[in-house]
């Protein structure tokens, strides 16, 4: 990646808990209705259940959850956002995702100290755009729930 | 056209290697089961002169085709061999004890420089194996050819075939000596002469029309260029192929008898994989081409393309259960007639798609022997090492298997023999004084049992010590104190990983894998395993595995608004409870079945799933006897083929679920790990409260 300022790369913006968030759109397979989740019994709280998305059975992952925003039903806005990354194939839930923006990667700054906690692990930077400011996304550590959690850890 | 595409090139080559690595496995094969065959004439006058053919025959092909990839060390060991073969096949020779052993040397070297080759690494020495090799040919008999032995291992030796043909035994018996020339093509593929059909292959067989291969060699040139070498003997009048430079085919002649000038250090002849016996002068090259080189019925596949037809034939499974759904839904709309002749034409498919997928399911299957054969080789060695009389006993060889499942399951199967000879059978004297016979026996069976495949490794040893796994499993904190395994326990712990009585490492069988990656493998394959082991009687492990792993057939259940499938297989039988027929015996509920009782293990309870408390429901009963368990779920739906998908992403690979699958109405279904749900017993906890 350079960083070259004309050098912008597409994002795809997504809301959740009334906050934006952008994820490079190389990364994104497609966009779906949510529907038809099927849970599995003693997979992580974040993870909501197993889609079926062309043909392939994925996990889907609730960022809500995954943030530690509280848990809403899913309505016709909501949507599951296929992403490939590091060989894994998996859909993230988001309240609503509907716009493409390109955000050169000059823009884009490291996460301030002040949010470097646990919110600030999934965040590689923020980009502020016109005003509008956009949290991109770690992909990468918001896939990773690394060793699985035991079952007693949210009964 | 000059300037072939070096990809292509490299394609090429790529493709006539694995050629080469799929026929030196399956020449291995035979000549390791021939060997231990030809173990048992040691020491006998007049050897099975068709034992000698076949393994002949197999380590001329080996030493042809190595040479034409240029492995000269697979090519000299097979040479070697194949020149004491030859001098047990003279004047009824006895074959000897250091005969045999040197045989058996030389193909496990061999089989390690072709391995080596094949990994790019770095290969064994040969030369105390040839050395033992030409060690054992007796004098005399190989007298008049004697010195190809030795210049065969030198560089710059005059090959057996020069030698050989030019006392005039010419090949094709049309032709006369005296015209004989030798040639030598070289042939550049490039992409357009492939697409009108000139490649290595067309090539090779035309330049077999016109005389005899000696000796065929790809070269790598500059940038990956491929070019193979051809040295061809023949009467044909250079007119007869002159034209043939148009094709990139270009040729020169090789002076006479100078087979230095080919500018090969091939200690030997190549291309011609006759197997013929003939004399000793033209036993290599009289027949050309029988095994290597002639049509033959048997086709080579690559496993990832039957794989893919496979995924092929699993999305029509789902296309056509998706338009059964939307049969059902016609049903009512349209006139029953119409519908009858839907649903026919439906259900024929259903049938044909079944014999489908039968066809190639068939065609992965190869004989369970394959891997037995090596265990063979692999106990010899292990008998020695350790001292211990072992006699392995061999069951149901013929019973086919998946050939991916072949390959993963070799080296568990390596591992469970190596234990049962080091941690299982007695020494000799231990086994005298327990009155049993001196030598150990090892049982490998193999079986066919309905979808499933059964194989068994049992010894007579001494047996497991359950006492010695508690008491680890103890110090390791893995069980309770006042905890006595059973054999279902034992078998856990031992597969634990990590887990390990022997506190040094063993010679014998604490390398490669461990008991815990048997474990995971037979589990990854959708295998189940069981143990039986009894106190100086020994320890039989049984491993069960589906025959196919992508198509299965499956029982659907439902709870709540959920469904489940379970793989009929392991479905013993399914019952209808009534709620009042269950008791509770403190934290377990069971109910009355066959005479005896059934402990029932609720899937709502298990997965944390809503509870209805339905009047009846239904029981999917799983193993037998005493072991046996009945899942309780709402109500079984039907049976239904589906298409087994993994569930591999770590964040839904938990316990209890094997994969999913989608019965054609786009929502997905787990499937379920029935051994997994049966080792929850008896303490049945919630797994996940959503």
């Amino acid at each position: 990646m350079t960083t070259n300022q004309n050098d912008a790369e597409p994002f795809v913006l997504f809301e959740l808990a009334g906050t934006t968030y952008g994820v490079r759109s190389r990364f994104v397979q497609q966009m779906e209705m949510v529907e038809h989740i099927t849970p599995v019994p003693n997979a992580a709280p974040a993870v909501e259940g197993v889609v079926l998305a062309r043909g392939q059975v994925i996990p889907a992952l609730n960022l809500r959850v995954r943030f530690g925003f509280e848990r809403v039903p899913f309505d016709l806005r909501s949507r599951l956002m296929v992403v490939n990354k590091g060989g894994r194939t998996l859909g993230l839930i988001v309240d609503t995702a509907r716009e493409f923006l390109r955000i050169p990667d000059a823009a884009v700054e490291p996460p301030p100290e002040a949010i470097t906690g646990l919110s600030g692990k999934y965040l590689e930077g923020i980009a502020t755009i016109k005003d509008r400011m956009i949290l991109v996304l770690n992909l990468d550590e918001v896939i990773d729930i690394g060793e699985q959690q035991p079952a007693s850890a949210d009964d | 056209m000059s300037d072939p595409n070096p990809a292509d090139g490299g394609e090429f080559f790529a493709q006539f290697l694995d050629d080469y690595f799929a026929e030196c496995d399956e020449h291995l094969t035979l000549v390791r089961r021939h060997l231990l065959a030809l173990e048992g004439e040691v020491g006998r006058p007049g050897v099975d002169p068709s034992l000698l053919d076949e393994l002949f025959r197999s380590f001329h092909t080996l030493k042809g085709i190595s040479g034409m990839v240029g492995l000269g060390e697979a090519e000299q060991l097979a040479h070697h061999m194949e020149s004491y073969l030859r001098a047990l096949r003279q004047k009824g020779a006895t074959l000897s004890q250091e005969g045999a052993e040197a045989l058996i040397e030389g193909t496990t070297v061999l089989e390690q420089v072709i391995a080596a080759f094949r990994k790019k690494g770095a290969a064994p020495g040969i030369d105390k194996t040839v050395a033992r090799l030409e060690a054992v040919v007796p004098e005399t008999s190989s007298a008049p050819r004697r010195p190809e032995t030795v210049e065969a291992a030198e560089d710059d030796g005059a090959t057996e075939t020069e030698r050989g043909r030019k006392p005039s035994q010419a090949s094709g018996a049309a032709r006369r000596p005296e015209d004989t020339r030798t040639w030598r093509f070289e042939f550049a593929p490039t992409p357009e002469l492939s697409e009108r059909g000139v490649n290595v292959n067309s090539v090779r067989a035309r330049l077999l029309e016109i005389g005899e291969l000696l000796q065929a060699t790809p070269h790598v040139k500059e940038q990956g260029r491929i070019v193979f070498e051809f040295v061809v003997a023949t009467g044909v009048e250079e007119s007869a192929f002159a034209g043939w430079h148009e094709e990139n085919l270009t040729y020169s002649l090789v002076e006479e008898a100078t087979p230095e000038n080919t500018s090969r250090s091939q200690p030997s002849p190549t291309g011609a994989a006759s197997g013929s016996w003939a004399d000793n002068d033209s036993a290599p090259t009289a027949t050309p081409a029988a095994s290597l080189l002639a049509p033959s019925n048997v086709v080579r596949v690559d496993l990832a393309r039957l794989d893919e037809l496979m995924r092929l034939i699993g999305g029509l499974v789902t296309s056509r259960a998706r338009l059964e759904e939307s049969l059902k839904q016609l049903k009512r709309s349209v006139v029953p007639a119409v519908w009858r002749g839907l649903q026919e034409t439906s259900q024929a498919m259903a049938r044909q798609l079944r014999d489908l997928r039968e066809g190639v399911m068939r065609v992965r299957m190869v004989q369970v022997g394959e891997i037995f054969e090596r265990m063979k080789f692999v106990v010899r060695d292990l008998s020695r090492e350790s001292g211990k009389e072992i006699k392995l006993d061999l069951r149901g060889q013929e019973t086919e298997i998946d050939k991916f499942l072949v390959e993963r399951m070799t080296d568990p199967l390596l591992h469970l023999v190596r234990n049962a000879v080091s941690h299982g059978l007695e020494k000799v004297e231990e086994r005298i004084a327990l009155g049993k016979p001196p030598e150990g026996t090892i049982t490998l069976r193999a079986g066919a049992s309905g979808d499933n495949v059964l194989i068994e490794i049992a010894d007579d040893g001494r047996g497991i010590d359950e006492e010695r796994i508690a008491e680890r499993a103890r110090a390791l904190g893995l069980i309770a104190g006042d905890v006595r395994p059973d054999e279902a326990l034992l078998l856990k712990l031992i597969c634990a990983p990590g887990f390990s009585t022997r506190d040094e490492a063993d010679r014998v069988s604490g390398r490669g894998v461990g008991m815990d990656v048997v474990g995971n493998t037979v589990k990854e394959l959708g295998g189940t395993m069981t143990l039986a082991t009894e106190k100086h009687r020994g320890t039989r492990f049984t491993i069960e595995l589906p025959l196919t792993l992508a198509i299965a057939d499956a029982l659907i259940a439902s709870v709540g608004d959920q469904r489940f499938a379970f793989p009929q297989t392991v479905v013993r039988e399914i019952i209808e409870v009534e709620a009042s027929a269950v008791k509770v015996l403190e934290n377990n509920e069971i109910v009355s079945y066959r005479g005896g009782v059934l402990p029932l293990l609720r899937l709502a309870r298990l997965f944390g799933l809503d509870e209805t408390t339905p009047r009846a429901f239904h029981v999917f009963v799983i193993g037998s006897g005493a072991s046996a368990v009945g899942l309780a779920v709402d109500r079984a739906i039907g049976q239904r083929e589906i298409v087994v998908r993994g569930l591999n992403d770590p964040l839904v690979k938990v316990s209890g679920v094997a994969g999913a699958t989608d019965l054609g109405d786009g929502r997905v279904v787990l499937i379920l790990d029935v051994a997994a749900l049966k080792s929850s017993t008896p303490n049945v906890r919630p797994l996940k409260q959503r």
